[in-house]
């Protein structure tokens, strides 16, 4: 029997462990054979000269958890009971517990387009993984759909390797992803203001080019795209297809009139051996599902997040949330919120309030944002919060 | 072609341990404790196996364990995900393939 365990041995789960580990028995369990998380493979320039490097980050959170805290790594957790006490059912045997967080982080979305299912197409985080932590070369050229801020970010990293990126576009419109020009566009500006200071110049050079007058910046941009910071970003080409045989070897792209529409015969080639795909991340509920707790949807927080409050609580006694699963935000976010989800195990209303504030300035400072309406909801799970939420140990 | 990163310009340099593996009864290398799909495709390998259905090739496309598109018969034991299992000195990996299609007759 444990006091704790943790679901996810990433940025909220190692560092809600590093505090209870001085208190409590604890158990964290990851499927992954390396703790971090997602923190693995995120690089980017917070300010000049200063580097996030993630698998740095990771590795201090596991040097400062693995003496007093038991990890559990290449373990699935595939159910989870309630019965006064958490029953974790994982591919390594099952175990209990008086309190449980789950902090399963998020998954990516990515559109299916003709030829999606080639060796050589990935997501855009697999290219980030092979590049960032494993460092082996997704391939020598590719190609990136999807204007994001991942996907954003993630070109400049393939950069940072000197992997070329031939093309990063929309794609043609579909059930998932029917971002216009002029949403792109935004989400490009958006970067300007929040991103790190490599984007924040090439979102910058965009402008320069574009003149953002709203109505006329989308029809100014330039056709064949613009290069900014190495990248050849282009909102108004999409790929209408991924070509190759055996594997990936070139995409067809066609170019679009300010409103996304195609126009005819504009169709090119652009040899590649690896394409990106990338519609931005979704919270990974599956776990708070099992349990039967309401979800709420906000296309701000990424997708359904399970009901719960500012202070991490949920619908049930001595069940926790924390990280990507309560909204998709940057990896100190996460941080934070394992460091609230602990306070809160611990009863203590002080730390806990002031971990709150740092929450709270982290949000308005975050160099990486994901979405711009963020906080209308977060507000809205609050306000969901404040009428269902019914958690007993209040 | 792919091939390893040994000089990054912000992360500097990586160690490298080389150790055998088995590939559909070829030895390759790999880095010791990293993911099979880097392994894999660091020797320049990106067809994994063949759709179970059409027999089409498949490649890793998440890599973190989240699609199962990189299962691998891996150590004797089918569907394994490849990308969330380390390369481990004299391992076995082979590539899943086609299944028959009994009831159509085997096409
Ligand atoms: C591909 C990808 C790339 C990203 N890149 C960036 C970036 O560059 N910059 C940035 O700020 N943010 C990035 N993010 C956002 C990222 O989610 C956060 O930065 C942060 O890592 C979230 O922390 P977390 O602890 O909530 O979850 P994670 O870091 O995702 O950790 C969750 C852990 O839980 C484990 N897990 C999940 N389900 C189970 C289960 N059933 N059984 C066992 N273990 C399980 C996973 O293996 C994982 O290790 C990225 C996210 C993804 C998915
Ligand atoms: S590549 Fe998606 S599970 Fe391995």
């Amino acid at each position: 029997m444990y006091d704790t365990i943790i679901i996810g041995a990433g940025p909220a789960g190692l560092s809600a462990a590093r505090i209870l580990q001085h208190s409590q028995k604890v158990l964290i369990i990851d499927e992954y054979f390396h703790p971090g998380g997602r923190l693995l493979g995120q690089l980017y320039e917070e300010e000049k000269g200063s580097w996030w490097n993630g698998l740095k980050m990771a590795d201090e959170l596991y040097e400062d958890t693995k003496e007093k805290t038991e990890i559990k790594l290449s373990t699935s957790v595939y159910n989870v009971e309630f019965d006064e006490t958490y029953t974790v059912y994982t591919t390594n045997g099952n175990f209990k517990s008086e309190h449980l967080i789950i902090a399963t982080g998020a998954r990516e979305k990515s559109t299916p387009l003709p030829g999606w299912d080639l060796p050589g197409v990935m997501t855009v985080g697999a290219a980030q993984v092979l590049t960032n932590f494993s460092r082996v070369k997704p391939g020598d050229k590719g190609v990136i759909v999807g204007v994001n801020p991942l996907s954003m970010v993630i070109g400049l990293e393939l950069g940072y390797a000197d992997i070329e990126v031939a093309k990063i576009c929309l794609p043609q419109e579909n059930l998932i992803n029917s971002d216009t020009p002029r949403e792109a566009l935004n989400t490009l500006m958006s970067l300007g203001k929040s991103a790190p200071s490599k984007p924040l110049s090439l979102a910058a050079g965009i402008a320069e080019t574009a003149r953002p007058f709203h109505s006329t910046a989308v029809k100014l941009f330039p056709k064949n795209g613009v290069k900014a910071m190495g990248m050849p970003i282009s909102i108004k080409e999409k790929i209408i297809r991924i070509n190759g045989t055996e594997k990936v070897e070139s995409v067809t792209v066609q170019k679009t009139d300010a409103a996304g529409t195609l126009i005819a015969d504009t169709d090119r080639v652009i040899d590649c051996d690896f394409v990106c795909l990338s519609d931005g991340l979704a919270p990974l509920n599956e776990i708070a599902s099992l349990l039967d707790l309401k979800h709420i949807y906000s296309e701000a927080l990424g997708g359904y997040v399970p009901l719960h409050s500012e202070k991490m609580q949920t619908e049930l006694p001595n069940l926790y949330v924390a990280g990507n699963i309560t909204g998709i935000e940057n990896a100190k976010i996460a941080i934070f919120q394992g460091e609230l989800a602990a306070h809160q195990i611990l009863n203590n209303e002080a730390l806990s309030l002031n971990t709150l504030t740092k929450i709270n300035n982290e949000r308005k400072h975050a160099k990486v944002k994901f979405h711009k309406d963020l906080d209308d909801g977060k507000k809205m799970v609050q306000n969901f919060w404040s009428k269902l939420g019914k958690n007993p140990s209040q | 072609m792919t091939e390893r990163i040994t000089y990054h310009k912000i992360l500097g340099e990586i160690k490298h341990n080389p150790v055998p593996f088995n590939w559909n009864d070829q030895t390759l290398y790999g880095n010791a404790g990293e993911s099979l799909t880097a392994a894999l495709l660091a020797n320049g390998i990106r067809t994994l196996r063949y759709h179970e259905k059409d027999g089409k090739p498949r490649g890793l496309y998440c890599n973190i364990g989240h699609c199962s598109e990189c299962r691998c018969l891996i150590n004797g034991v089918r569907n394994q995900r490849a990308c969330m299992t380390p390369v481990r000195h004299g391992m076995s990996i082979e590539q899943q393939t086609e299944l028959p299609h009994r009831i159509k007759g085997g096409r």
